[in-house]
């Protein structure tokens, strides 16, 4: 168990060198006139995204508390008893006697 | 002429950018560019290095006014460097472009021998370098972009979990898990290789 630890860690020493040796490869010098030449296409950073910037950073935010709300609410809708409600709304379409003038009056 | 107008902070800079001038991202781009390309150059194939530092600048300039100056320009920049590269992983995965290579038998060799070695790593010389970086790209490619870049972050560059956690976006919990889970793999993979 010690051994394979231990070749583990070796393999991972080596791993990290040669990982690490990538740092060493050199580039060009085109890459950053690119760049700027992108950056220049793409003119000035516009104000209009503020108001983007704004949803994306705080709107988002309400996530969680927009979750905990609709979690709360669908809780309270199973806990609530429609059945009354239901009744009512049956009565109502079902019955479709209408009241005579006289009914009304009869109580 | 005062100091501050010869070597305006990042502060400075951004607040230029913003107000419209746009040749002053060029000060940014010269201060950081080799903190960006150490990062890129570690992530993304070779040939694709100058691509990626392009285009995290690009993302860098547009998301300028987001920037808070909270952990500095240079930490900000990290962090979209790493997620540029990991979009850049996603997006090969996705149209499955990323090369898989076989190992040679040098490759398996050297596998062999660093697995068997287990206390004496003498035997490592500088011209195996080119055998570990090629075994190392090999693993990787048979890896999610997800577990490579855990792996990359946590387990070969030696980064905090809260460390790579706040450069990718991800939460503490996700990483730690994806980083035991991509490490284990990688030694399934190697294990495999090798002859018994």
């Amino acid at each position: 168990m010690k051994n394979l630890q231990h070749t583990y860690e070796a393999l991972r020493t080596i791993l990290r060198e040669a990982y690490f040796g990538k740092e060493h490869v050199e580039v060009g010098e085109q890459w950053q006139v690119n760049a700027m030449r992108r950056i220049r296409a793409l003119g000035p950073i516009p104000s209009g995204s503020n108001f983007f910037l704004f949803f994306e950073q705080f709107v988002w935010r309400l996530t969680p508390a927009t979750c905990i709300l609709i979690f709360i609410f669908a809780a309270l809708l199973f806990k609530l008893d429609f059945t009354p409600e239901y009744e009512v709304f049956t009565s109502l379409i079902c019955d479709t006697e209408e009241l005579s003038l006289a009914q009304l009056f009869e109580f | 002429m005062p100091n501050h107008l010869r070597n305006p902070s990042d502060a400075e800079i951004i607040r230029r950018i913003i107000d419209g001038d746009v040749n002053s991202f060029e000060h940014l781009l010269r201060k950081y560019q080799d903190h960006v390309l150490r990062i890129v150059k570690k992530h993304v194939p070779f040939q694709e290095v100058e691509e990626m530092a392009q285009e995290v600048f690009v993302r860098a300039y547009q998301a300028l006014p987001g920037f808070k100056e909270e952990g500095g320009f240079g930490q900000w920049l990290s962090s979209i460097a790493v997620r540029t590269c990991y979009d850049f992983w996603r997006k090969r995965y996705r149209s499955r472009e990323v090369p898989m290579s076989d190992l040679s038998e040098n490759h398996r060799d050297w596998l062999e021998k660093t697995w068997s070695h287990q206390s004496d790593t003498s035997f490592y010389e500088k011209s195996r370098v080119k055998e570990a970086r090629e075994t190392l790209d090999w693993g990787l490619e048979r890896l999610s972009a997800q577990d490579r870049m855990v792996l990359e972050l946590v387990y070969l560059e030696g980064l905090s979990v809260k460390e790579a956690a706040g450069l990718l976006g991800w939460s503490a919990a996700k990483v730690k898990v994806r980083s035991f889970r991509s490490r284990k793999k990688l030694e399934t993979l190697f294990k495999r290789v090798i002859p018994t």
